[in-house]
């Protein structure tokens, strides 16, 4: 895996306190704290969330998916969630988009309960078909930030979605329509179109799920790289099962046990955006791989 | 590289074949007027009652204007209005019903039903309860012409919004999109290819219909369109304008066809939602 100089930058435009977090990683073993202390301002609170599925006829059997979840995430922070597959994760991901309920506890974005989507939450989906076909990537971006912005005025929503595909890599491809594109330069737009809309918090469902090694580590790195040269870090939260990509991404990386979803680990991240054969960054994988080896064992 | 390059080398050997196509089908409609034009001038055939084709021709060009009085233009009109007219009231009524299909368990079935019992049925079948109920109107034409358009129309705007993609309706409530932006914004151009297709079948049907009723009022006495025209043709015995009347409805049904295709290869094609 091969670093960029933007991505180490990215590890180090992270604030005062994050950075002394950050200097070695600690695992916050389950009932431990979930928020670590002098974080920046917190923009999501998720206190004892549970969220369970209805089945069956007449929908009377009750089948818990996530448990007693309890997490803060901060302005300008990644935090990933891992876990293994069917854990819960992207379920807890589309509760915090507002696509379902919650049947316990409570989850607020700026103070404020969710309660249905909005676009203070934009959602990046693992499905490559999340563009609009009928429009062009420059108008998909400015689709986004037309709906944000409804009385930004046109050059600028010109502006803004042109700046946007070019930090994506996509201004060869700006006037092509999204049957031309590969998976890969798909995510990237839904990249662009997402990070454009400004929201409070970016919420990606394993967006490079889909994608071959190759283009997976390359999104890895260029999301880092988008992520730090936006005007204000956007928060993020990042749903994988991807051990290395968590490394790579993830300031925090929250570890899901087997479902139903509980919260096992929360794990600092000294590591994030450094080249995969860095010692920490191994160290930290290794780790993560065995907690997970026993949330699966 | 794109897929959009990758395909570049494809387009001139399937544009080369597509001429060869195009040149093939003129060939086999030209042979088959050649056949027409003989068969009459050297078989024993009475052009009374079967003209040649290059009588019908002339009496085509005649009635366009070229050479002779424009009266056959009223006679389009009169009939691309009706069906035009009927085409934008099926429309608005296949969003309506679809619309409700889409919030209503009770609408949905409702249209089910009914799209299952008057698809089968001719809807020329309703004309003479049409003429009962509006006399020898432009409503009656209007009513069977509808009848035959809306429910093709609303069946596949149905299936299409049923085929919506659930990531594209998601991101449209992620974009907090309300049900008519939903509609608007998502829901009808993700099921245009559907949609297309419906008022394509919906035309064809609608088309026969109009002429097929005209016909009808033609034989009463009233005036009308294209179908009035042919009938009328007959009762006086001009048999090649009644075969010009017939040459127009077919130039004008594939005249809609490539209408069609045209939209398509602008739209759907264009956006890789439907095969070219």
């Amino acid at each position: 895996m091969v670093s960029t100089q933007g991505s180490i930058v990215d590890a180090r435009r992270i604030g005062g306190p994050m950075r002394q977090a950050a200097r070695s990683h600690v695992i916050h073993i389950e009932g431990a704290t979930t928020q670590a202390p002098n974080r920046g301002e917190v923009v999501v609170s998720i206190e004892h969330v549970s969220i369970s599925y209805t089945v069956g006829s007449g929908k009377r059997k009750v089948i818990p998916a996530v448990e007693d979840v309890s997490v803060d995430i901060q302005r300008g922070e990644k935090l990933i969630i891992l876990g293994p597959s069917g854990c819960g994760k992207s379920t807890l991901l589309m509760a915090l988009g507002g696509f379902i309920p919650i049947s316990g506890g409570t989850m607020k974005v700026n103070g404020r309960p969710v309660s249905r989507p909005s676009m203070e939450r934009i959602m990046v989906f693992q499905d490559f078909n999340q563009l609009l076909p009928w429009m062009t990537v420059t108008e998909n971006v400015q689709w986004g930030i037309r709906k944000r912005n409804p009385k930004m005025k046109a050059e600028e929503v010109r502006e803004r979605a042109r700046r946007q595909v070019e930090l994506v890599g996509l201004s060869r491809q700006a006037d092509q329509f999204p049957n031309t594109l590969s998976g890969g330069q798909k995510q990237r737009c839904a990249i662009a179109r997402s990070f454009a809309a400004t929201p409070e918090i970016l919420l990606m469902d394993e967006p490079f799920g889909a994608l071959d090694a190759i283009n997976r580590e390359r999104m890895q790195q260029e999301l880092n790289k988008i992520w730090s040269e936006q005007e204000s870090p956007t928060t993020i939260a990042f749903v994988t099962h991807d051990v290395a990509e968590a490394v790579l991404l993830g300031h925090r990386i929250m570890v899901m046990t087997n479902g139903p979803g509980r919260v096992r680990a929360i794990v600092e991240n000294p590591a994030v955006g450094r080249p995969a054969d860095d010692p920490e960054f191994m160290q930290l994988c290794a780790d993560l791989r065995e907690l997970l080896k026993e949330e699966i064992a | 590289m794109s897929a959009h390059q990758t395909h570049a080398p494809l387009t001139f050997g399937s544009g080369v074949s597509a001429v060869f196509d195009r040149s093939r089908r003129l060939l086999v409609v030209l042979t088959m007027f050649a056949i027409w034009e003989l068969a009459v001038r050297l078989g024993d055939v009475n052009t009374l009652l079967f003209p040649t084709f290059s009588a019908v021709v002339v009496s085509l060009l005649s009635g366009l204007g070229f050479g002779g009085r424009p009266e056959l233009w009223g006679y389009i009109w009169q009939t691309l209005s009706v069906i035009l007219q009927s085409f934008a009231i099926s429309i608005v009524l296949a969003i309506i019903l679809t619309s409700f299909a889409l919030v209503s368990r009770f609408a949905k079935d409702f249209l089910y039903v009914i799209t299952g019992m008057f698809q089968p049925l001719p809807s020329i079948a309703l004309l003479p309860m049409a003429i009962l109920w509006f006399g020898f109107t432009r409503e009656s034409l209007v009513f069977v012409v509808v009848m035959s358009m809306v429910w093709p129309v609303a069946s596949s705007l149905t299936v299409g919004s049923a085929t919506v993609s659930r990531t594209l309706v998601s991101l449209g409530r992620n974009y907090e999109l309300g049900a008519v932006g939903t509609l608007l914004q998502i829901m009808l151009p993700a099921a245009l290819p559907m949609l297309i297709s419906g008022l394509r079948v919906g035309w064809g049907f609608g088309w026969r219909t109009v002429v097929a009723a005209e016909l009808v009022f033609g034989s009463t006495g009233s005036s009308g369109g294209i179908g009035w025209y042919i009938n009328n043709s007959r009762l006086f015995m001009n048999v090649a304008d009644g075969f010009a009347g017939i040459l127009l409805v077919i130039i004008i049904g594939l005249a809609m066809e490539s209408v069609f295709l045209f939209i398509q290869k602008k739209t759907t094609m264009r956006w890789g939602t439907e095969a070219a």
